[in-house]
């Protein structure tokens, strides 16, 4: 216990505090900026199984902000590298590793084997994944991310409190991410700090945490404001998914259906399979009379709002055989991709 | 005045962090008319705050004189 002495004298945690960090098990998901900073703290820390999650190569263009990584390791998988970095700040450390991206089909089972989530990706899409999956499960998530010089934190789905839904409900509108807006090393690090505190306060139990909170912090002039916010109503909340089959992508290509996407036309990825017809949500009213009401309709748009309104429009206009695509476009396109290598 | 905070995207789209606006009340719903107007915010995904609390956009509320808002969208990097 030596290795920890300095933060076991500390009030709230001692001896207690660190089996309570020994004993936990987080995932992280995504290995870029903000995994980077809250990868070896946690590691550290004395944290006894960290799970890291992320499909990505390094790129030069990472190096500046992703500094678990040098020049050498340029095309070698994220996962690999950060767990041998990590793995040798604590010799008790069981690191797990996922060569693969997050998705609605993967998360489930991958989730299931930890306690705490810590989002820090940079895809508004995986946000709904993670959010959805903490709820379906009931484990909590740290949630960090940033545009430009500014960041947020909160806590989601913490011991009953609001998620990431309550807060962002439309997930059919994009936000920037790096590649696109830009990044300073020193800002993911701070926030992927931030993200590192709050999962040790929770597991800690100590101290007050970010849950029905959002901090923003701005490095540009250093004020940080936090915002509160409430649950939902539960009437508001997912009350239209409980009355739809969910179907995985894998059961989404079996049999006769049509596969209707229900994003604007142009959104990516795009699925190019037979079956599909594509009618946006905003026309879909219209557009009602070119469909078969004696189909089966699968539906299905980037992360499951849009397919949930249609679904409950479709309904409304007595449609009956209605299904809803967990994962929507991302997990059909990654099945099909799957199908055909396995065909050849 | 009312006070309005922009974040992330939407500060680019408004090129400032913050304004006042010369105004003694005015509803929640004319308020973000107004910033449409000037801005096209609707694009955007945000959250509205007033006085640091999160509120549900469609709420009919008088915002007054030294009331605080705040656009909040959701950010993407990491």
């Amino acid at each position: 216990m030596e290795r920890f002495q300095r933060q076991i004298i500390l009030p709230g945690i001692g001896t207690s505090g660190q089996q309570k960090l020994k004993s936990s098990r987080v995932l992280v998901v995504g290995a870029g900026g903000l995994g980077c900073v809250i990868l070896p703290y946690l590691a550290a820390a004395g944290i006894g199984k960290i799970g890291i999650i992320d499909g990505d190569k390094i790129e030069e263009s990472n190096l500046h902000r992703q500094v678990l990584y040098a020049s050498e390791q340029i095309g070698l998988y994220k996962v690999k590298e950060a767990a041998d970095a990590i793995i040798k700040k604590n010799p008790g450390l069981e690191v797990l590793v996922y060569e693969e991206f997050l998705t609605a089909k993967n998360a489930p089972e991958i989730f299931s084997d930890f306690d705490l989530i810590i989002d820090a990706t940079d895809n508004l899409f995986i946000r709904y994944v993670i959010d959805d999956t903490c709820v379906a499960c009931g484990k909590p998530f740290v949630y960090g991310s940033i545009h430009q010089f500014q960041g947020q934190v909160s806590v989601f789905n913490y011991e009953g409190g609001p998620t990431y839904r309550d807060i962002f409900p439309e997930e059919n509108k994009s936000a920037p991410n790096c590649a696109e807006a830009g990044v300073l090393g020193t800002t993911v690090g701070l926030i992927g700090m931030l993200q590192a505190n709050e999962a040790m306060k929770i597991i800690l139990g100590i101290g007050e945490v970010l849950s029905g909170k959002l901090l923003i912090y701005n490095l540009l002039n250093n004020t940080q404001q936090v915002f509160e916010f409430g649950n939902a109503p539960k009437s508001e909340k997912r009350h239209i998914s409980a009355s739809f089959k969910l179907i995985t992508a894998e059961e989404a290509l079996l049999g006769e259906s049509v596969l209707l996407d229900v994003r604007e036309q142009g959104e990516m990825p795009q699925v190019n399979l037979e079956n599909v017809q594509q009618i946006p949500l905003s026309i879909l009213e219209k557009e009602l009379g070119s469909l078969d009401k004696s189909a089966e309709f699968r539906i299905f748009c980037q992360s499951g709002v849009r397919s949930r309104k249609a679904a409950d429009l479709l309904s409304q206009k007595g449609f009956e055989k209605l299904k809803l695509i967990r994962g929507g476009a991302q997990d059909l396109l990654l099945e099909t991709e799957t199908n055909r290598i396995e065909k050849e | 005045m009312i006070t309005v905070n922009y974040f992330g995207n939407i500060a680019e789209a408004t090129q400032s962090d913050s304004e006042t606006l010369d105004q003694k009340s005015m509803s929640l719903e004319e308020l973000l008319n107004l910033l449409d107007s000037k801005y096209d915010i609707r694009k955007f995904q945000f959250q509205v705050a007033v006085n640091r609390k999160i509120i549900p956009k469609q709420q009919v509320l008088t915002i007054s004189d030294s009331d605080e808002v705040a656009l909040l969208p959701p950010f993407a990097g990491g």
